[in-house]
């Protein structure tokens, strides 16, 4: 097997556009990457090898022939199967939508291919993107690269693993309570959830209208910059979409971070977390201090309220899309997954148009006292070190493993319903080989801040380099 | 009649839908929770009542 699977998503494109490798042979090398690893961490649904030897085909002739390239021309992807692709399947990792093939494909994915990436396979997720930990009744539980019996994280975790066994460079996750970041911590590779609005959903499986967030994967800050630049941007055919002008994303990462000011928050986020988890931290804002940042330790206002309303807004709208499967085929879904719908309809209409009422004005309270002291704010991305799949099976532990299955995605979920830009990046590994995640978070549309400081860390430390023996 | 046993006979009745394993009924039982959270919060909060739009704010707050 050719190492042509290292590269990363930049140096892929590059690769390609120099000519020191073709867009054929990279694809020959994330399928055999595929076939090497899929066995172990069960990351795939389906693949479409033959539509992807075309398209890779089709990109070495094009660069043969001058024509123009697209910032990621030639670049084999695999996303989580739940974008939809005319043609294509789309499970949604679900069996209720297992034969399911749309005939239209999604804006994201669109501007992925014209920006000369193709998809070359569908990859696991939690069933209709509703868990944290990468269980999968439908088509099996997606195992962590770096310790199988471990969880991936979710929803995107067939996105993470992928990502980290270098099976694809880039993947699209989506984020609903840190489906995006989850992943990103819990298999050491780095995922942007960006502001609510900023890239389209347009052809992208719903699960939360009011929190539901598209974003990249990848093994590097500069990765995830250049995938979501070009998926980034108003689209017509969301009319939720922003319509606020992309930023070049890359040009913002120069290792800059003087005054950059990264608050900590002291009264949620770190409390409870696991000691390895705390020190991790420590010791990535210690290198983002060395690079001219401030480290501001603050408490963070409204935290109550955030996560009283939080609580409501995806669970009532989850239950609205799912109410027709929920009376037709219940017993389609996973314990866990119907059992976290049902109580959904059981929230009062009132409490969850209070929720809606109150998140802009939440959203200018917070940020109008937490972003005047700070830039950014910093946490775990998930407060413990990572549960096995055992430990959080719902539909086969004991009473009680709900708890322990809800706890992973606790720091995450207060920034879906802020709709403030959040990523995960890799801050260490805990005492059982498993990687630590640090979240950042920022003001609404400040993403490019978001990835320069990601990247400045990752300019400082290997965190990021470190590949899984898979 | 139990939290419980009231809230799922309101599922049943507005909406159709009978409980599908004991997992449902236990986070249903959490749901009390919620009502804990959202009543620590009445009258914390002071806002003006004026139509609000969540957009609006993520573009008031950027940079």
């Amino acid at each position: 097997m050719s190492a042509a699977h290292l590269l990363g998503l930049v140096e892929a494109a590059e690769a390609i556009a120099r000519r020191e490798i073709t867009a054929v042979e990279l694809l020959e090398a994330s399928l055999a990457r595929l076939d090497a690893v899929n066995p172990t961490l069960n990351v795939e649904i389906w693949r479409d090898a033959e539509g992807a030897r075309a398209a890779a085909e089709a990109a070495d002739t094009a660069l043969a022939n001058g024509a123009a390239l697209g910032r990621l021309h030639g670049v084999p992807l695999a996303h989580k199967d739940m974008y939809y692709q005319a043609g294509k399947p789309a499970t949604c990792g679900s069996a209720i939508r297992r034969d399911f093939v749309p005939d239209y494909t999604a804006t994201v994915i669109d501007r992925l291919n014209a920006a000369g990436a193709y998809s070359f396979a569908g990859l696991n997720m939690a069933e209709f993107a509703q868990n944290p930990t990468g269980h999968n009744k439908a088509f099996g539980d997606c195992h962590n690269p770096w310790n199988t019996p471990y969880i991936t994280g979710g929803s995107s975790s067939g996105s993470g693993a992928a990502v980290a066994a270098c099976v694809t460079a880039g993947s699209l996750g989506s984020d609903t309570g840190g489906s995006i970041r989850l992943p990103a911590s819990a298999c050491g590779v780095t995922g942007v959830k960006p502001t609510q609005t900023r890239v389209s959903r347009y052809g992208v499986m719903p699960l939360s209208f009011s929190a539901d967030n598209v974003g990249p994967l990848a093994r590097s800050a500069r990765d995830c910059a250049r995938m979501l630049a070009i998926i980034a941007g108003h689209d017509s055919r969301d009319p939720t979409s922003a319509r606020e002008p992309v930023p070049d994303y890359e040009s913002a990462l120069n290792g800059d971070l003087r005054g950059q000011r990264i608050g900590v928050p002291t009264n949620a986020f770190t409390v409870g977390a696991d000691a390895p988890v705390l020190a991790a931290m420590e010791a990535a804002l210690q290198v983002l201090e060395a690079r001219g940042a401030r480290i501001i330790r603050l408490k963070l206002p409204l935290m109550d309220a955030i996560n009283a309303y939080n609580a409501v807004v995806a669970r009532v709208e989850a239950a609205a899309i799912h109410a027709e499967w929920m009376r037709s085929q219940p017993q389609s879904y996973a314990q866990h997954l119907s059992g976290r719908i049902y109580p959904g309809f059981a929230i009062p209409g009132p409490y969850y148009v209070e929720a809606l009422a109150r998140r802009g004005p939440l959203l200018r309270a917070f940020c109008r006292e937490v972003f005047a002291k700070v830039d950014l704010l910093a946490t775990p991305t998930i407060p413990t070190c990572l549960p096995t799949l055992a430990e959080t099976d719902i539909d086969h532990g004991p009473p009680g493993t709900e708890r322990r299955f809800l706890a992973v995605s606790v720091n995450t979920r207060p920034f879906n319903y802020l709709g403030l830009p959040a990523s995960s990046q890799p801050c260490g590994f805990d005492p059982h080989g498993l990687p630590i995640g640090l979240q950042l978070a920022a003001r609404p549309f400040a993403e490019a801040r978001l990835l320069r400081v990601a990247d400045g860390l990752q300019r400082d430390t290997d965190w990021h380099l470190a590949r899984a023996e898979v | 009649m139990s939290f419980l046993a009231d809230t799922e006979a309101m599922i049943a009745t507005w909406h159709g839908i009978a409980a599908p394993n004991d997992t449902a009924r236990r986070l249903t039982a959490d749901l009390a929770e919620t009502i804990a959270a959202f009543e620590a919060v009445r009258g914390s909060l002071r806002f003006e009542d004026e139509p609000s739009s969540f957009e609006a704010a993520l573009q008031a707050c950027k940079e």
